[in-house]
């Protein structure tokens, strides 16, 4: 491939702007000067090379990190619920706060590989594969938390429907229930949906694994993938259906997760708005995180012609308009309280804005109704550091949102005798962050010993895939349009 | 029971060795034999303990006799049961406990000779089945391990430790010598007592030692108010109040519903001429105070006036009863109060009481108890009694001169039996130095407290329960105190230290029979097992007086002069300082302030805005160069200029769980001015963080306005809180049930059916309730309920099942309206707590409860979330293994909170045996005792199947709960609402019962019966 050396000698600019809305010219998913040696060439180098200094310096945090998580669970196993800031009236705080956050970051991943599949977004191809690792990373945080959360940890298998010697069922009408099953039917279809999609590319990295230990570990995972055609017919076939599995769980897991609260009869919980309004809020939240992670990470790993300029500006798009639907059921929140005449409804909403944690109402508002109102400029969207700021407000306004929902709601209830205020301890911080440290953790070693773009699905949206069965040169054939990505 | 040294440590095992062998290598070896040894604290390891053993071995080999089996442990099961002892069925016994000399009668239930739980008393006139916080309180103190366990000699820190053999010894070589006119020398110092007993062993004790000096203390004293009786009277009298009959109650600075000997048959009584608002007539409350008390947070009419203003008042109010004759002074903003209350007065002639309390000069008791008579009340609604004390001076000159004495080098012996005067002695007086200058000195007590490490004897003192002994109600109706259970340090009475003294053994029956064989008759036996068994003596009431009093020329002393008084309160929890080793009363929210673990300067709410106090802000006292310092509490409903203390705290030897808790607010009372103090008062910039319970007071402004939204503006009926006057109450008797009304909506029916005959239910009755915590302890003692500690009542953790809310309506700056709302679990018959368990631990009986089954629940709190009243509580950490006081912080200063092996052997005794202690992790509430229902319906079963009874139902009034029997207005109804006859159903017919919160649907079985008040006319 001589003249593709001489094309790179070129040296053309790498982070090419394909964001255009030109209706004549479809804009290429895949920017540059890429064939399909190239793009697996880039991906898989990634999983090949020795990792980036930076990589390290960020494994030793992150890890560091994950490591005083675990270090907080044994405290807490050993001591108690007590060590940390939970108290009657705020039985439930971080854990429950943290919890739903990662569970509606986890919301992205599969909304990108699942529905955005089934509606035949292409673009999707460029950027599903790390946005589903980091829904498996993100529910596999929120998993822990309620675990850890309830005061005898040890006895937590009995939410599971287990036959046992007490003839004790649990109750199915506690939405706690509901929640078991949502959340772990959503992990088991989310990881087997990540990791059908990941054989082929498992297979390109077995096939290109220099060391003993690579060989095997990805002989093993890739299944015995060859590419056969008939292989290739049965993958496509299983992606689709899981593709139709998991997205009705999309909508259903945030729902039941929204139950825990909406099905509760305390005022500012006990809403039925509250299913989709929390769906809507965690793809936008979902979203955010996707770019949070994306756009760093399209330049720490040299991806920005896979993961391009349009792909981000998409992801914006989509967090504007789940946005204003989260700004919307905000309103409509207040709406009917005012609109129910109902005093200890009313009394909430106005605490909400004017009560001991009106900091965290105000500060909700910014994050999440004003902040993604810059994307409606399209210089915020193309912008790399804007996007970054915006989605890290969308992030901390949707964990807000859940502070304000769970402690806001619970602090002042019906008697006043009972108010109480809700202050975190170290326990409570160390272990939020520490959460994250876990899913940075994870989400590095990802980066380093897996495929992060679906380098199949890539391919199948380059024009390459689509030229003619002329085995000759597909430049000479396909000329210009080849230098413009564009698609037949 | 055999003492715990016996059965539990050992003690007796390795002394036995000891005394065996006699060798002194072992003793070293031992290194603690002889001191009283801390089972808890016996840790060996192992070199340690095979040192012991082979020591062990081969003394025993030495002596062969040293091989002892341990004390004998009787298991439940006998093969062949003693007459009369059902294994697991508590014995009542019928004692006393006394505060002021004053007798309480008590009923106290114990478990296989472990008295648990103490009841008042339903025969005793005084106590009618209720009590007070501290009756509830102290068997917590029976089980105190910090209690003090054995002889000690000081004086100094650490007190070494020796035996009773050895006090013998003392007293025969520097005691018994001084018998006749050598008795000079010595001076016993007694906390006051009405007890036959002790004053007949006063008696023999002079006798023996005539030139003695005999002395009686007590902080809380009523010096006084007896003043007051011989300045009108020129007697000792006191008077017995039948609030009953009275129409129109006056109480000026005085607290008759709680810090009265009196105060359970005062509320009794008083509650009457309340609940009769149902029948259109109830009784009016006046109370002019300086800050709020429990009585007058259930006034109708009440008048924040600083307490050196109330001699004025009442003087006020003499001139216009035409008492005494002669100019009132100016009334600054009390005359409509004083009006209403003379124009009532006049109206109920005969049908009043006016009263004065303790903290008030002799001489407005003079003018008081001259009102009394104008207005007819002597002989109708007071009765006045002989008191006791008859000639002898009061207590605080009795203190005067025993300093004077020890001072003057006249005292080279003193024996202290009871009390702390090196804690709470007036401070001028400078107890502790004078006691420096006393050659020999004695000091019984419960604890090696302040007073016993500057003694040079330490006696440990039998607790109330572990010894017998007498003591006179306030009319003086007699009742015998007899042990529970032999003393557990083996520990001795007053008495029997008199006796020692005497050369007699200290045999407690002995003494207190001798006592009585001259009373009870002829058939002493037989009469003496009555005595014990009623808990009361008949006829043994103080003579009567008839007498008139006489006023003429009685002058009111001059006024508390300053921009701040000091009025020095004993506090409603620790009293005055002797239960400061409590856990419950420390933890026990103050009545209105909702404070615990702590004491304040309560300050007026226009002072502290005046001044820019916020709540917690540490202020500086200083009352004549003698200063404190303390955190400031803005107090609704409290007088400008006032600055009100509590007793009790600051204790330095208290214990573990009191040492350092507060401030001490003795240092700042002298003989002189022991109730009221001119003070100056100053913030010092620090701020302490105050462990209250509930906070919803002097809040954010919208807060404020949400609570005034909830509860309703002063004297209108709110959302959760229904109340009216008398009047409108006559003219709307349906307004408790008009702002929601019925609401029983169901789209499905509810899962469970009631069928059973048994429907548990409950009323309380907000007119009653004088949110006096009585019943807050009972459940506390009854339900084993942890003590969780200051930090964590700060994090809202504390786990009371019981509380009562308060919520004050009105000006905070004026007077404010308090409302006293007792909530614990309602039992929803449609609970939202049970539906989203998602373990089935919360679930339904067929009677109604709503049960919480322990072992079940995985703790995650959904309940206490979903639940409106907010009456769950969670174990967030091991709280029963724990030390409230946080112990020890090994690691980084994070306090040790891991998960103990097991509760510390002798507290473990308090529990009781019917109800799970329940671990870290649970949740828990209340569960109507549901441990008394299922004693009554097995009972109840039993007598069906005998053919006692024709049914297998319980009977009305089988079955009263913890909270129920301590109630001393009984405020509380329980019973079957399934019973048409039964009471708790009559309460629920009530015009004034609701269901709080009961627009959520959620169908309590406990109903709350509307506040009545009956404000004057205008």
């Amino acid at each position: 491939m001589a003249t593709l050396g001489t094309i790179q000698h070129e040296a053309p600019p790498v982070d090419i702007d394909n964001t255009h809305d030109d209706p004549r010219h479809r804009a290429p998913l895949v920017t540059g000067d890429n064939d399909f040696a190239s793009v697996t060439t880039k991906v898989a180098q990634l999983a090949q090379r020795p990792p980036a200094l930076w990589w390290w310096v960020a494994l030793a945090i992150a890890s560091s990190l994950a490591g005083l998580l675990l270090a907080l669970i044994g405290y807490l196993l050993t001591t108690g619920v007590g060590v940390w800031g939970t108290n009657i009236p705020n039985g439930w705080a971080f854990p429950i706060v943290n919890f739903v956050f990662w569970i509606g970051i986890g919301h992205a991943g599969t909304l990108i590989s699942a529905i955005l599949f089934l509606f035949r977004q292409d673009w999707r191809t460029g950027i599903n594969r790390f946005a589903e690792a980091m829904t498996i990373f993100a529910v596999m945080c929120a998993g822990i938390f309620p675990a850890i959360h309830v005061g005898r940890p040890w006895l937590a298998y009995w939410l599971f429907p287990i036959p046992n010697q007490m003839a004790m069922w649990p109750e199915f009408r506690s939405p706690l229930l509901w929640d078991v099953f949502a959340v772990s039917t959503y992990a088991t279809v989310s990881l087997l949906f990540w990791y059908v999609g990941m054989i082929p590319d498992l297979a390109t990295l077995r096939d290109r694994a220099k060391s003993r230990l690579g060989q095997i570990a990805y002989g093993v995972l890739s299944l015995g993938w060859t590419g056969s055609m008939r292989q290739w017919h049965r993958f496509e076939k299983a992606y689709l259906l899981l593709a139709a599995i998991a997205t009705p769980l999309v909508l259903s897991v945030h729902s039941v997760v929204s139950f825990d609260f909406a099905v509760s009869q305390l005022p500012g919980w006990h809403t039925t708005i509250f299913p989709p309004y929390f769906v809507a809020g965690a793809i936008y939240g979902g979203f955010a995180m996707v770019l949070t992670l994306a756009v760093p990470a399209r330049y720490l790993f040299g991806l920005q012609q896979i993961i391009t300029k349009r792909h981000i500006d998409n992801m914006c798009k989509i967090m504007l308009a789940t946005g204003l639907i989260v700004a919307y059921a905000y309103g409509i929140e207040y709406f009917i309280a005012w609109y129910s005449g109902h005093h200890y409804e009313q009394s909430l909403f106005v605490h909400r804005l004017f009560g001991p944690y009106a900091w965290a109402g105000w500060l909700l508002l910014t994050c999440n109704v004003a902040a993604p109102q810059l994307y409606w400029i399209k210089w915020c969207r193309s912008n790399p550091v804007m996007v970054m700021i915006v989605a890290t407000f969308a992030n901390v306004g949707m964990w807000l949102e859940r502070f304000v929902i769970v402690v806001g709601s619970l602090n002042r209830d019906f008697l006043p005798s009972s108010w109480g205020m809700f202050y975190p301890t170290w326990v409570d911080i160390g272990m939020l962050i520490g959460s994250f440290g876990m899913f940075l953790t994870l989400f590095l070693l990802f980066c380093k010993f897996l495929p992060v773009v679906a380098l199949a699905e890539v391919k199948t949206v380059m024009p390459q895939a689509h030229a003619p069965a002329d085995h000759g040169d597909l430049r000479a054939t396909l000329g210009d349009e080849v230098r413009s990505g564009g698609r037949h | 029971m055999p003492p715990v040294d016996d059965s539990l440590t050992g003690r007796a095992y390795w002394r036995s060795l000891e005394e065996y062998a006699g060798s002194p290598q072992f003793r070293d070896l031992l290194g603690r034999a002889g001191e009283a040894i801390d089972p808890d604290s016996l840790g060996y390891s192992r070199r340690r303990f095979l040192q012991i053993m082979g020591a062990s071995l081969s003394l025993a080999g030495l002596t062969l006799t040293g091989c002892r089996r341990w004390p004998e442990e009787k298991i439940a099961p006998f093969a062949q049961r003693p007459e009369g002892r059902v294994p697991g069925v508590p014995e009542y016994y019928a004692t006393i406990a006394q505060r002021g000399g004053v007798a309480h009668g008590l009923l106290v239930e114990s478990y296989d000779g472990r008295p648990i739980k103490i009841e008042g008393n339903p025969d005793h006139p005084f106590s009618l089945g209720a009590s007070e916080v501290w009756d509830q309180a102290t068997i917590l103190t029976l089980y105190d391990p910090q209690r003090s366990r054995s002889v000690a000699k000081g004086p100094g820190e650490a007190l070494a430790a020796s035996d009773w053999a050895e006090f013998e010894k003392f007293i025969q070589e520097q005691i018994a010598g001084r018998k006749g006119d050598a008795s000079s020398g010595l001076a016993v110092l007694v906390e006051p007592s009405d007890s036959p007993t002790l004053a007949r062993m006063k008696a023999r004790f002079l006798e023996a030692y005539p030139k003695a000096y005999w002395c009686q203390w007590e902080p809380v004293n009523r010096d006084q108010e007896l003043e007051g009786g011989r300045l009108a009277f020129g007697r000792s009298v006191r008077g017995r109040y039948q609030f009953g009959q009275a129409e129109v109650i006056a109480c000026f600075d005085a607290d008759p519903l709680y810090f009265h000997p009196a105060a359970l048959r005062h509320a009794r009584d008083w509650a009457q001429g309340r609940k009769s608002a149902d029948e259109g007539r109830m009784s009016r409350l006046y109370v002019a105070e300086p800050t709020f008390t429990t009585t007058g947070s259930v006034a109708d009419e009440r008048l924040p006036v600083r307490a050196s203003r109330v001699p004025e008042l009442v003087q006020a109010l003499a001139v216009r009863l035409g008492v005494v004759s002669g100019q009132a002074g100016p009334l600054n903003g009390s005359t409509a109060f004083i009006e209403k209350l003379v124009t009532d007065l006049q109206r109920h002639l005969g049908r009043s009481v006016v009263m004065v309390g303790p903290s008030q000069p002799a001489q407005v008791h003079a003018l008081v108890w001259a009102i009394n008579d104008r207005l007819g009340n002597l002989g109708r609604t007071i009765t006045l009694y002989e008191d006791p004390a008859g000639e002898s001076p009061t207590q605080t000159e009795q203190m005067r001169e025993l300093v004077r004495r020890m001072n003057a080098g006249l005292v080279d012996a003193l024996v202290i039996l009871g009390g702390n005067p090196v804690y709470d002695a007036p401070a001028d007086l400078n107890f502790a130095e004078a006691l420096g200058r006393v050659k020999h000195a004695v000091h019984l007590s419960l604890y090696q407290d302040e007073t016993s490490h500057r003694c040079h004897w330490h006696l440990p003192r039998a607790h109330d329960l572990e010894c017998w002994g007498d003591g006179r109600a306030w009319d003086g109706t007699a009742s015998i105190q007899q042990p529970l259970i032999l003393p557990l340090f083996g520990g001795k009475s007053p008495i029997e230290v008199l006796a020692m003294l005497l050369g007699e053994p200290a045999d407690g029956l002995a003494i207190v029979r001798e006592t009585w064989r001259g009373h009870l008759g002829l058939n002493f036996d037989s009469a003496w097992r009555k005595a014990l068994h009623d808990g009361v003596v008949g006829g043994t009431a103080y003579p009567q007086v008839q007498a008139k009093p006489q006023v003429a020329g009685v002058e009111l002393p001059p006024r508390v002069e300053g921009e701040f008084e000091l009025v020095i309160q004993p506090d409603p929890s620790l009293y005055d300082g002797r239960w400061a080793n409590n856990g419950w009363l420390q933890e026990l929210p103050k009545p209105l302030t909702k404070l615990t673990w702590d004491n304040v300067a309560m300050v007026s709410v226009s002072d502290a805005k005046r001044l820019g106090i916020k709540r917690g802000d540490v202020v500086k006292l200083a009352v004549d160069g003698r200063e404190l310092e303390l955190p400031a509490f803005p107090m609704p409903g409290q007088a400008p200029g006032v600055v009100a203390v509590t007793l009790g705290y600051g204790r330095t030897h208290a214990g573990h769980v009191g040492d350092g808790v507060g401030g001490d607010v003795y240092r700042l009372r002298t003989s002189g001015a022991s109730h009221v103090a001119a003070v100056a008062l100053s913030p010092t910039g620090g701020h302490s963080e105050l462990a209250m319970t509930s906070m919803h007071f002097l809040i954010d402004p919208l807060g404020e306005r949400t609570v005034r939204l909830r509860v309703g503006e002063k004297g209108e009926s709110g959302m959760i809180v229904r109340e009216a006057t008398l009047a409108q109450y006559r003219a709307h008797p349906h307004f408790a049930k008009e702002e929601h009304g019925d609401v029983r909506l169901q789209l499905f029916e509810p899962p469970v059916e009631f069928n059973d005959p048994h429907a548990w239910g409950m009323t309380i009755d907000m007119t009653a309730c004088i949110g006096c915590n009585a019943c807050v302890v009972a459940c506390q003692a009854e339900n084993n309920v942890p003590v969780v500690g200051k930090d964590q009542v700060i994090r809202s953790r504390e786990m009371h099942w019981l509380r009562i809310d308060q919520y004050f309506k009105g000006d905070p700056e004026g007077s404010p309206d308090v409302v006293h709302q007792p909530v614990m679990c309602v039992h929803c018959e449609n609970a939202p707590c049970e539906q989203v368990c998602p373990v089935n631990a919360t679930t339904h009986d067929s009677e109604g409860l709503n049960v919480q089954v322990y072992n079940r629940c995985v703790g995650t709190r959904y309940c206490s979330n979903n639940c409106p009243y907010k009456v769950r509580r969670f174990n967030f950490l091991d709280y029963h293994a724990k030390d409230p006081r946080g112990g020890a912080k090994p690691w980084l200063g994070m306090p040790d909170t891991q998960q103990d092996q097991m509760v510390d052997r002798l507290r473990r005794m308090v529990f009781n045996p019917e109800v799970t202690v329940r671990m870290r992790g649970v949740m828990e509430k209340c569960t109507y005792c549901v441990q008394r229902i299922a004693r009554a319906k097995m009972a109840a079963r039993n007598a069906w199947a005998q053919g006692q009874r024709p049914d297998a139902l319980v009977r009305d009034g089988e079955v009263i709960t913890a909270c129920q029997q301590a109630c001393p207005t009984q405020a509380i109804v329980f019973g079957n609402l399934n019973d048409p006859n039964s009471r708790v159903v009559q309460h629920q017919k009530n015009r004034r019962a609701y269901a709080l919160l009961g627009e959520l649907n959620t169908r309590p079985r406990t109903q709350h019966l509307a506040v009545i008040r009956n404000p004057a006319q205008t």
